[in-house]
């Protein structure tokens, strides 16, 4: 599907695009975010933010709790339906309206969500292959040293590998130092790492063995809750490395605090 | 079915402080992936291949009756006795009574998971009969008195270290050191071959039963299988009911994606069909055979929304592919069924009561679909099974009253937005300094393992909002 | 007991099947197609069966006709057994082969525990997945197959198959004649195991080694294949 995007002639001017935020970016770390807005306002985009939003469900869903998750997948479908493009960044909440939302719901509902789901993008797959984001040629060679964690529902789900790789290459100059075993999930899981601690931690250890074994200092991913987890895990375990998001890097943004980091 | 899933965790607590089976584990977690990928990889039309034998396992078990009682006719007519059980206990009871017809005593055995299933052996053995399984990993097993640890790996759990004290234990080794993991292999041939000579009775399991024909398919690597089938005087052979396929093509067809996806292999090395006894003319072969097939469940799982978990060919790819997996192994599960295909299975071959545990085993990672050659969509029946434990009330209550109100509270936004600001900023006071916590109230389960990152000073909503009102004075 | 299980699983299944005619079923069988298979590594089938008789870990000699085929067998006895003697089924096939020319001094029957060595004549060789195709009879008894060190099989040119879809084509024609074979059996490769820490060993229960010999007209560049093949590695 992305392939016939790039073939087509360039995008209009200014894409509308309301922005979902995501619960856990909304709440503990709002930098993203603000990064998500200016990346795609460098990409030409108008950005809104739908103020009534609140959490995609996954939670519910992923413990089986359909009946609460309804509800609230069709207030997401009624809040962002009218826009244009929906842009989120993070792969597993793009994963649950694009390809659970249709699952879940029936009739017209599940209509109106095979809709959404047609014009909803995680944030680099958008600005990769839909938005175009503009290469910045005279990036010069970056210093910083960056490894890259795939979000499981980003891979499997949407298909996002290289999308963010070249993202980081042609905006800020960094080539990623690829992590062994990169299609393995990092043992987060959503409710997974808090009803399963020890199984969860021993992934999230081996995930950090190779983060550790790259030598890159900077861990990036496209999805908040499999960094706080590997940020979490890697400061009980005293391994030095600093975990930001990807809209952050792309953006430029290296004041904020690495994540789990004190000022 | 003997199971003990509901002491999951406490089974996996024990195998993460194993650390010399994690080290084996976490080496079939690197490399079966890599062997897997390298087999589909140099095959174009995997994809194709999966879709079609899915087609045809679908339209099968959309047929069941037709093709089972087509498969029975074509049995009997190549002169097997076909029989069936309901359960386990039937199961058992047909296989002893066919023994002692023949005052059988010794019986040789090659893999099948039907018979671990209904726990076979220790029935034979408790009637005095003499059951030696004979794939190689079976047999350590056997001998060490454990059960398999994995489908097609049964002693992926041991070490050849272990292996070489367990045969210097069970036989009369001399001064033999069996050094090399050749020698420990040549040790059990040179057992069992003696047992393959001497069993009254031979029984294997089945890949696939053949309705047009009424043959059965058996895939292996070692032989013992097909010694089992072509030495005793007695066959036996033992599947399910719901592995019929309509006709021996479909039979290849499906082979080709089990041992791509098993051992990465373009076929194994064995792949042998067995129609009956022996003919005019043989001068060898069984001179009588039975089938012996199994429902357990598997009726009732056919008119349920999980039938799809029926089109699984057992090739355990999905175990070999779950971080969950090879982080604790076969054991932890308590079944015999471990991995993604053992979480849906085993509740519903025994009950979600006693192995809720198994469907929450699972991050979604979708790993196992991925790789799953019958395309069975296994993160979403583990679900469908989270789901069930929930109606059942089987979860902890904190948890399902956790999550309803978090989802009750994320249906009202401004409340929401409210409630989240103050909490918001009142972690992020308290976890400011150092960015984050060792422990929180309410979220043991995270802070057991991990920091609990602190947030940033407000939501993003309230920075949002605030911008926006700033943006509209000006 | 197993009477009532039967209607009862029966009866049950019928609950949830379609309850479509035999005919609508068939027809619906045939439409689902077949199945893709994968492509040689090589175009010409001797090559392509020799090279996938190697990935398989068998070895591969070629002869262009019967008396270089029992000279073969005579060289590859010799090399592993100073001796002459095998087992063979009641294959005619095989019974006229000019044993003498090379001194081979094969027992006709199925073969008893001590021997090492067993031929059998293929019925077919399946390209595809380097597999050769025997099935039990007089010709070749099931023991030849699973019970020696070693098993030579001698495959015709002819005979061989690109796919396993067109083996079974040649099965159902053949059997229709005779009756169906006890056991049909695809074998590809000797017998191994990896059960003992993922280390590949050969001969688990079945033979050691798996030796192929391509009868006929077989092409230079095969030859050549299975020739360089078979030199020892530096």
């Amino acid at each position: 599907m992305n392939e016939q995007h790039q073939d087509q002639a360039p995008p209009p001017q200014r894409m509308r695009v309301s922005l979902f935020v995501t619960c856990l970016a909304d709440l503990f770390r709002p930098s993203v975010a603000f990064a998500s807005i200016k990346l795609l306002e460098q990409a030409g985009c108008e950005v809104t933010v739908p103020l009534q939003q609140t959490c995609c469900g996954q939670p519910a869903y992923n413990s089986g709790d359909y009946e609460s998750t309804v509800p609230l997948a069709q207030q997401v479908i009624a809040l962002l339906e009218t826009a244009d493009y929906v842009v989120v960044p993070s792969g597993s909440c793009a994963g649950m309206i694009c390809h659970h939302y249709p699952k879940l719901l029936q009739g017209e509902w599940r209509d109106r969500a095979l809709k959404l789901a047609a014009k909803t993008f995680e944030l680099t797959i958008f600005l990769k292959d839909i938005a175009r984001i503009k290469p910045q040629f005279d990036a010069p060679p970056s210093t910083l040293s960056v490894t890259y964690h795939d979000n499981c529902a980003a891979l499997r789900e949407l298909n996002i590998k290289e999308q963010p790789r070249q993202l980081l290459q042609q905006l800020c100059g960094i080539k990623v130092n690829e992590l062994q075993q990169s299609e393995v999930c990092c043992g987060f899981g959503g409710t997974f790492c808090a009803k399963m601690p020890e199984i969860s931690g021993k992934m999230t250890d081996d995930k950090l063995n190779h983060v550790i074994a790259t030598g890159a200092k900077i861990l990036t991913g496209g999805d908040l809750g499999c960094l706080l987890n590997i940020a979490g895990r890697a400061q009980r375990q005293g391994k030095e490395i600093e975990v930001r998001h990807v809209a952050e890097l792309l953006c430029g943004d290296m004041d904020t605090s690495p994540i789990g980091e004190g000022r | 079915m003997e199971q003990h899933s509901d002491t999951f965790l406490a089974n996996a607590s024990k195998a993460l402080k194993n650390s010399g089976q994690a080290e084996r584990r976490d080496k079939i977690g690197l490399l079966a992936p890599q062997i897997r990928a390298a087999a589909i990889h140099s095959f174009d039309g995997f994809d194709e291949l999966r879709q079609h034998v899915k087609e045809v396992r679908q339209h099968s078990l959309n047929n069941l009756d037709y093709y089972l009682s087509q498969f029975e006719k074509e049995a009997v007519q190549n002169g097997n006795q076909v029989h069936f059980a309901r359960d386990s206990e039937e199961f058992n009871s047909l296989i002893l009574d066919i023994c002692q017809q023949h005052d059988a005593r010794r019986i040789a055995k090659g893999k099948s998971m039907v018979t671990e299933e209904t726990g076979l052996n220790s029935f034979l053995q408790g009637a005095g009969l003499n059951v030696r399984e004979t794939d190689l990993g079976e047999y350590i097993v056997q001998q060490a008195g454990e059960t398999p640890s994995h489908i097609v790996r049964p002693a992926l759990h041991k070490s050849a270290n272990d292996i070489r004290e367990l045969f210097q234990q069970k036989h009369d080794l001399g001064a033999r050191k069996l050094d090399k993991t050749s020698d420990l292999v040549v040790e059990a041939r040179n057992v069992l071959r003696k047992d393959f000579l001497q069993a009254e009775v031979g029984v294997i399991g089945a890949n696939a039963l053949i309705a047009e024909n009424g043959y059965s398919m058996l895939v292996t690597n070692e032989g013992n299988g097909d010694l089992c089938a072509n030495l005793p005087k007695v066959l036996i052979v033992c599947t399910t009911i719901d592995r019929v396929l309509p006709r021996a093509e479909d039979a290849s067809a499906m082979s080709r994606l089990l041992a791509r996806s098993a051992t990465g292999q373009p076929q194994s090395c064995y792949t042998s069909f067995y129609s009956g006894p022996r003919r005019e003319g043989d001068i060898d072969g069984p001179l009588e055979t039975h089938f012996v097939l199994l429902d357990n469940e598997r009726s009732n799982i056919l008119s349920s929304d999980y039938r799809e978990i029926l089109e699984c060919i057992r090739c355990a790819a999905c175990l070999d592919h779950c971080p969950i997996y090879t982080s604790v192994g076969g054991h932890a599960y308590g079944s015999i069924y471990p991995g993604p295909i053992g979480s849906v299975l085993t509740p519903l071959l025994t009950s979600l009561e006693q192995s809720h545990l198994l469907p929450n085993a699972c991050t979604s990672c979708g790993r196992c679909a991925e790789v799953c050659p019958a395309d069975i969509p296994l993160p979403d029946l583990l679900r469908d099974l989270r789901h069930e434990e929930g109606i059942k009330k089987l979860s902890p209550q904190r948890w399902r009253y956790g999550l309803k109100l978090h989802a009750w509270l994320a249906r009202h936004p401004p409340l929401y937005q409210t409630l989240t600001a103050i909490g918001i900023r009142i972690l992020h006071r308290l976890g400011r300094k150092r960015g984050r916590f060792s422990r929180l109230p309410f979220a043991d389960g995270w802070t057991s393992q991990r920091d609990f990152p602190a947030p940033q000073e407000n939501t993003f909503m309230q920075l949002y909002k605030a911008k926006m009102k700033q943006n509209n004075e000006r | 007991m197993s009477g009532s299980a039967r209607s009862e699983i029966f009866s049950r299944l019928r609950e949830t099947g379609r309850g479509e005619t035999a005919e609508n079923i068939q027809r619906e069988r045939l439409s689902l197609g077949s199945a893709p298979a994968p492509a040689p590594p090589a175009p010409e089938m001797c090559q392509a069966f020799i090279l996938n008789v190697l990935k398989n870990q068998g070895s591969v000699d070629c002869a262009s006709n019967r008396s270089e085929a029992v000279r073969a067998i005579a060289h590859y006895l010799y090399a592993h057994f100073h001796s002459y003697r095998l087992v063979a089924g009641n294959d005619p096939r095989l019974a006229a082969m000019p044993w003498r020319d090379a001194g081979v001094l094969p027992r006709f029957g199925s073969l008893q525990a001590g021997e090492p060595v067993a031929l059998s004549f293929a019925r077919l060789g399946v390209v595809e997945t380097g597999a050769i195709l025997t099935w039990t009879g007089k010709a070749n008894p099931a023991a030849n197959n699973f019970l020696p060190e070693h098993h030579i099989v001698l495959v015709d040119k002819n005979d061989l198959v690109p796919t396993m879809e067109k083996a079974w084509e040649k099965i159902h024609h053949a059997v229709e004649k005779t009756g169906r074979p006890r056991g049909i059996h695809f074998i590809a490769g000797p017998s191994s195991t990896a059960d003992i820490e993922g280390d590949l060993v050969y001969g688990a229960h079945g033979p050691q080694r798996w030796h192929v010999i391509l009868l006929g007209d077989v092409p230079g560049d095969a030859q050549n294949v299975a020739r360089d093949a078979s030199k020892p590695q530096s």
